[in-house]
């Protein structure tokens, strides 16, 4: 755990076993966006797959909506991609008026980060898919 | 009418986009209320309705960013955009290897463009049009739908065989006309009550010149309809832009808001 406070930090385990490597990856998307969670406007990240869920939100007031947001857009996305054959949805933004996210698969983690609309969610996307 | 308007000019241009975007494999227009507006020739109406299903969800919950302005979707086989213009919500697919910038901003450029024009237009499109009013200036200037209208009785040269033998069942259905909400605001508004500009008043008035007009019929395109007041918009410069000033209380009622379009129909008494 993090020394900070102002934010809510949670990390549910399931008795699922999981493969050493994928453990692995999660750990380094969790380091990755931690550092990421540093960076100015952004405002939180959800980190979730078919065992684990990590969530860190500055307002831990929005953390339903931005899980149902961020599920939404993820599997809305998958579904136009199979309508239109556009393969493995790789990433997905979505741009509000007040504020953006950035949601991704890798790995089978999906990820979505929330930010102000003055970060450049391009370079969050290559940090987090960066091997 | 100004639905088909409104599809067809959309369609044009989604099609011509195509043309100078071969990169651009489908495009199609829906209205936040998920009403099919446009779609090029190459996407199939279920594939759209499966999309706007599938989007709904996403859409509903965008209060959380503020409403969606775009969401950008990435495969590895090509992309899709869905911008939020107008009132509208442009989807477009990309091929793989498409230049998505060119492509985006092509579209939103003419899609944004003739979206702003059809807005103008619409609300009058006749208003402002030399030929039709060359011809027949005895025409009310906005008509919605392609019946035409009635002429006055000294002008039989011009009246079609149906309507000089039956003026007066003409008269017993009003036509609709098409305007844009417009907000109506201050402490001396009347909540049961909108406004035309006189022009429109004036032309109902000879159109109907036996009878008394003090209330409107306004319908959504959506099919929801209230009965109110009428009275003049106080003022003249708005006269002639196509526009009705709706009180809050009656755009909450019938789900419309500043810039959408209505039907807007004279009760005759």
């Amino acid at each position: 755990m993090t020394k900070k406070k102002k934010g809510i930090q949670m990390i549910g385990q399931v008795t699922e076993p999981i493969a050493i490597d994928l453990t692995v990856s999660v750990n380094d998307l969790r380091a990755k966006l931690e550092e990421i969670q540093k960076q100015d406007g952004v405002i939180g990240y959800i980190l979730r797959n078919t065992s684990s869920a990590s969530i860190d939100l500055k307002d831990p007031a929005k953390l339903i909506d931005y899980a149902l947001l961020s599920s939404s857009a993820l599997d809305a996305s998958e579904e136009l991609s199979e309508l239109f054959a556009l393969g493995n949805v790789r990433s997905v933004l979505v741009e509000g008026k007040n504020i953006k996210m950035l949601s991704l698969i890798v790995d089978g983690n999906r990820i979505s980060v929330f930010m102000e609309k003055n970060v450049d969610s391009e370079v969050l996307r290559k940090t987090l898919c960066e091997k | 009418m100004d639905n088909d308007l409104y599809s067809f000019a959309l369609k044009n241009t989604l099609d011509e986009i195509r043309n100078l975007c071969p990169d651009l494999k489908n495009a199609f227009m829906f209205k936040e209320d998920g009403e099919l507006t446009a779609a090029d020739e190459n996407t199939p109406q279920k594939t759209i309705v499966s999309i706007v299903d599938a989007f709904d969800g996403l859409l509903e919950k965008a209060d959380t960013v503020g409403g969606i302005e775009l969401i950008a979707i990435e495969g590895n086989k090509g992309g899709a955009n869905v911008s939020h213009m107008n009132n509208h919500y442009l989807v477009t697919v990309t091929s793989e290897n498409a230049d998505r910038n060119y492509v985006n901003t092509t579209t939103h450029i003419l899609v944004t463009t003739v979206l702003k024009l059809l807005e103008k237009i619409s609300p009058a499109p006749l208003k402002n049009h030399p030929s039709e009013t060359e011809t027949r200036p005895e025409i009310p200037a906005i008509k919605t739908d392609e019946e035409p209208a009635e002429q006055p009785a000294e002008k039989p040269a011009t009246v079609e065989p149906e309507q000089s033998t039956k003026p007066e069942a003409l008269q017993e259905e009003p036509t609709a006309s098409q305007f844009m909400v417009e907000d109506i605001g201050g402490l001396l508004v009347s909540a049961d009550t909108v406004r035309l500009d006189k022009e429109t008043l004036l032309q109902w008035q000879e159109l109907y010149e036996d009878r008394n007009i003090e209330e409107v019929e306004i319908e959504t395109f959506e099919g929801k309809s209230v009965r109110c007041k009428i009275k003049p918009i106080k003022d003249s410069k708005q006269d002639g832009k196509g526009i009705v000033q709706i009180p809050q209380k009656i755009q909450r009622t019938l789900q419309i808001r500043k810039g959408e379009l209505v039907k807007v129909k004279p009760i005759l008494e």
